[in-house]
C-alpha cells in the first residue's frame, strides 16, 4: 500500500512539472462549459419551459455536473500506456515488484484528485459568474446511488482505456488511434459529455444503453438529477457492473498475452 | 555451490514484420504483412556461479541483450530452461525482482521532469527498502559515483554521463544480488567510462554480486571480466577465460621488422600481409603456424636490423569476434 502512496505522490509532482499544460487543459474545459451553458441557456430562456424532460434548472445543473463528473471520470494518466508499450518502456515496471495495473490506477487517481480540486474551484467561479439555478439533490439514497455509479464509471473508463492501450503489443504503430477514438469521440458524444443523451431518438438510446459509454457520464448525472426510477437505476448499475467486469477480465487476458509477445523493443 | 544462473538449451524466436521502403511498401504491408521468424537464440547453455563477473561479447544482433532480457524476466523464452537464483525469471515473482537489477545503457528509468532523488524515493517504496538502509546505500553509492551534488537537479538538465551514474543508483538501491548490465558505458566519454567501470568492479568485489555484462567496449571486457561468453547468431561459440579466448582465436602473429635500408615491398608481400609501413619499420601479419618460417625467411632475404614476433592484441581479437570473423566458416548470410 505504501508503494502506491509514493506513486501517487510522485505522479502529483510530475503533473506540476507541466503546470502550463495542465492549466491550459483546464481552461479548455471551462470554455467548453461556457459554450454549452449559453447554448442551453438560450434554449431554456423561459423558466417554465420543459424540453426532453429537462427544465432550466436541471439542464443547467447537467452542464455544471459535466464539469465535475468529467474531471472525476475522464481525467487519466493511463493514456501514456500505449506509448510506453510501443517504445518498450514497460520494461522499467516489469523489472520491479509493482503491479502495472495498480500503478496506473494510482496515477489516474492522483490525476483525478488534482483535476477535481481544480474543477471544484472552477465550479465556484462559474457559479459566481453565471449564477445558474442549480438543482441540489437531497435524497440520501440517490446520493449514495450517484457515488456508486461514479465508482462504476471510474472502473469502466480505466479498463476501457487500458484495454485499448494494450493494442501496441501487436501493432506497435497503433499506439494512438484506438485510444483517440475511445477517449475523444466515444466519450464526448456517446457518454453525454456535450449534451444529455435522452434528447436522442429512442431507438438510438436503446442501443446506446447496452454499450459501456453512457455509464461514464450520462448515467451518473441522471441518477443525481433524480430522473431515473429505482428499477432503472438498478438495471443501469447491473449493465455498468457487467461492463466493468467484462473489460477488467479482457484487460487482464490481453495483458498476459501481450507479455508473451512483448519484445522489449528499442534494444 | 548453488549456481546463480543456469541456462540450458534456451531458445527465443521473434516474429518481425517486414516492410519494403516507401509509400508503396507501406500500403503493401498494410494488406499483406510479410512476417519473418527471427531466431534470436538457437539453444544456448551456460551457468554462472555466485559472485562471478561474466562478459558477453559478439556482433550486433547476436543475442546478447535478448539473453539478459530473458534472465531478467522481460521476455518469455520460446523453449529451454532459464533459472536465476532458483527462480523462473518470466514468472516475475516479487521476491525475485527484489534480488535483481537490469541497467540498459540506452534506456532510462529516472523521471525526466523531476530530480533523481524523487525516483530514488519511489524505488525505496516499491522495493520496500527500510529507511535506514536506504539512506546508507544512497550515501554510499552517491559518493562512490561522485554525484552527491546532482541528486536534486532535474534529470533533463543532466549530461548523459551524470544521468548514467544516477541510473546506476536507481537500479542498485535495493542491493540486488544479480546485476545485468547491457552496454553500461555506451555513449560515455573516457572519464565517464572509467568511473562506471571502476564502480562495477568495486560493486562486484564489495558485495559479492553476480554480474552479467554485455559490451561493445573492449576496455570494459579487458578490465572487468575474467570470463567471457562469445555469442554469434544466437549460439555460444566460446565460454571461458579471456586469455584462453586469445590463444584460441589468435590465428595470426604479428612480425615487426626494422630494416637497415629500403627494399622493394612487393618481395615482402609474398611472405605475409603487410599491415603497416613506416620506414624503417614494417609490420607484417602471418599465419600463426608458419610464423617461425616466415621470420627465418625475412632474416635471410632482407637487410634486417631487428625483428620481433608478437601475438595479436586482445583488442584485435575481440574486434574480430565482434565482426563475426573468427566464427565458423559455414556461416550463412
Amino acid at each position: 500500500m505504501r508503494k502506491y502512496l509514493s506513486v501517487f505522490r510522485i505522479s502529483f509532482a510530475q503533473e506540476f512539472a507541466y503546470k502550463i499544460n495542465f492549466i491550459l487543459w483546464r481552461v479548455r474545459n471551462v470554455l467548453q462549459i461556457f459554450l454549452v451553458f449559453y447554448l442551453w441557456d438560450t434554449v431554456f430562456q423561459d423558466p417554465e419551459r420543459v424540453v426532453f424532460g429537462y427544465d432550466r434548472a436541471k439542464i443547467l445543473t447537467y452542464v455544471f455536473a459535466i464539469l465535475v463528473v468529467k474531471a472525476l471520470v475522464l481525467s487519466a494518466r493511463a493514456v501514456d500506456v500505449p506509448g510506453e508499450i510501443s517504445r518498450g518502456e514497460v520494461s522499467n515496471y516489469l523489472l520491479k515488484p509493482i503491479g502495472y495495473f495498480k500503478y496506473w490506477l494510482t496515477r489516474d487517481l492522483s490525476s483525478k484528485a488534482l483535476n477535481l480540486s481544480f474543477a471544484v474551484f472552477e465550479f465556484l467561479l462559474l457559479y459566481i459568474l453565471l449564477r445558474p439555478p442549480i438543482f441540489v439533490q437531497t435524497n440520501p439514497i440517490l446520493i449514495v446511488a450517484f457515488i456508486i455509479s461514479i465508482l462504476l464509471a471510474l472502473l469502466i473508463f480505466f479498463t476501457l482505456l487500458f484495454t485499448t492501450g494494450l493494442v501496441p503489443f501487436w501493432v506497435p504503430e497503433g499506439a494512438w488511434g484506438l485510444q483517440f477514438m475511445v477517449i475523444f469521440v466515444a466519450t464526448e458524444f456517446l457518454a453525454g459529455g456535450l449534451f444529455p443523451l435522452d434528447i436522442l431518438p429512442e431507438s438510438i438510446q436503446r442501443v446506446l444503453f447496452y454499450t459501456p459509454f453512457p455509464y461514464l457520464i450520462f448515467f451518473p448525472i441522471q441518477v443525481y438529477l433524480g430522473k431515473l426510477s429505482s428499477p432503472e437505476i438498478l438495471r443501469g448499475m447491473v449493465v455498468a457492473l457487467f461492463w466493468a467486469t467484462f473489460l477488467y477480465l479482457l484487460m487482464r487476458n490481453l495483458w498476459q498475452r501481450g507479455l508473451r509477445v512483448y519484445q522489449s523493443q528499442g534494444r | 555451490m548453488q549456481r546463480a544462473v543456469l541456462v540450458d538449451h534456451l531458445l527465443k524466436d521473434f516474429e518481425v514484420t517486414q516492410k519494403e521502403p516507401g509509400l508503396a511498401g507501406s500500403v503493401k504491408s498494410l494488406f499483406s504483412p510479410k512476417k519473418k521468424q527471427v531466431h534470436a537464440l538457437r539453444g544456448i547453455s551456460f551457468s554462472v556461479m555466485p559472485g562471478e563477473l561474466v562478459g558477453f561479447i559478439g556482433p550486433n544482433g547476436a543475442g546478447k541483450t535478448t539473453t539478459l532480457k530473458i534472465l531478467s524476466g522481460l521476455l518469455y523464452p520460446t523453449s529451454g530452461l532459464s533459472q536465476v537464483l532458483g527462480y523462473e525469471p518470466w514468472e516475475r515473482k516479487p521476491d525475485y525482482l527484489k534480488k535483481i537489477a537490469l541497467v540498459m545503457g540506452q534506456k532510462n528509468q529516472l523521471w525526466w521532469d523531476l530530480p533523481a532523488i524523487e525516483t530514488f524515493e519511489l524505488n525505496r517504496a516499491i522495493y520496500e527498502i527500510p529507511k535506514k538502509q536506504y539512506k546508507e546505500t544512497l550515501d554510499e553509492l552517491a559518493s562512490l559515483l561522485e554525484v552527491e551534488k546532482l541528486l536534486k537537479t532535474q534529470v533533463r538538465r543532466l549530461s548523459l554521463g551524470q544521468r548514467m551514474r544516477l541510473e546506476f543508483i536507481a537500479a542498485l538501491l535495493h542491493k540486488p544480488e544479480i546485476l545485468f548490465l547491457d552496454e553500461p558505458t555506451i555513449g560515455l566519454d573516457i572519464l565517464g567510462q572509467e568511473k562506471v567501470r571502476d564502480f562495477v568492479y568495486d560493486y562486484n568485489r564489495k558485495y559479492g554480486a553476480t554480474i552479467l555484462l554485455t559490451s561493445h567496449n573492449m576496455d570494459d571486457l579487458i578490465n572487468l571480466s575474467r570470463r567471457v561468453i562469445v555469442i554469434t547468431e544466437g549460439r555460444i561459440i566460446f565460454d571461458g577465460a579471456l586469455d584462453e579466448l586469445v590463444s584460441r582465436f589468435a590465428k595470426r602473429k604479428t612480425i615487426t621488422v626494422y630494416l637497415n635500408k629500403e627494399i622493394d615491398l612487393k618481395e615482402m608481400e609474398s611472405i605475409g600481409k603487410v599491415r603497416k609501413v613506416q620506414f624503417p619499420q614494417v609490420v607484417l601479419s602471418v599465419p600463426r603456424t608458419t610464423a617461425a618460417v616466415a621470420a627465418a625467411e625475412i632474416l635471410q632475404n632482407f637487410p634486417v636490423g631487428d625483428l620481433t614476433i608478437e601475438e595479436e592484441s586482445i583488442e584485435e581479437i575481440i574486434g574480430k569476434v565482434f565482426k563475426g570473423e573468427t566464427v565458423s566458416k559455414s556461416k550463412t548470410r
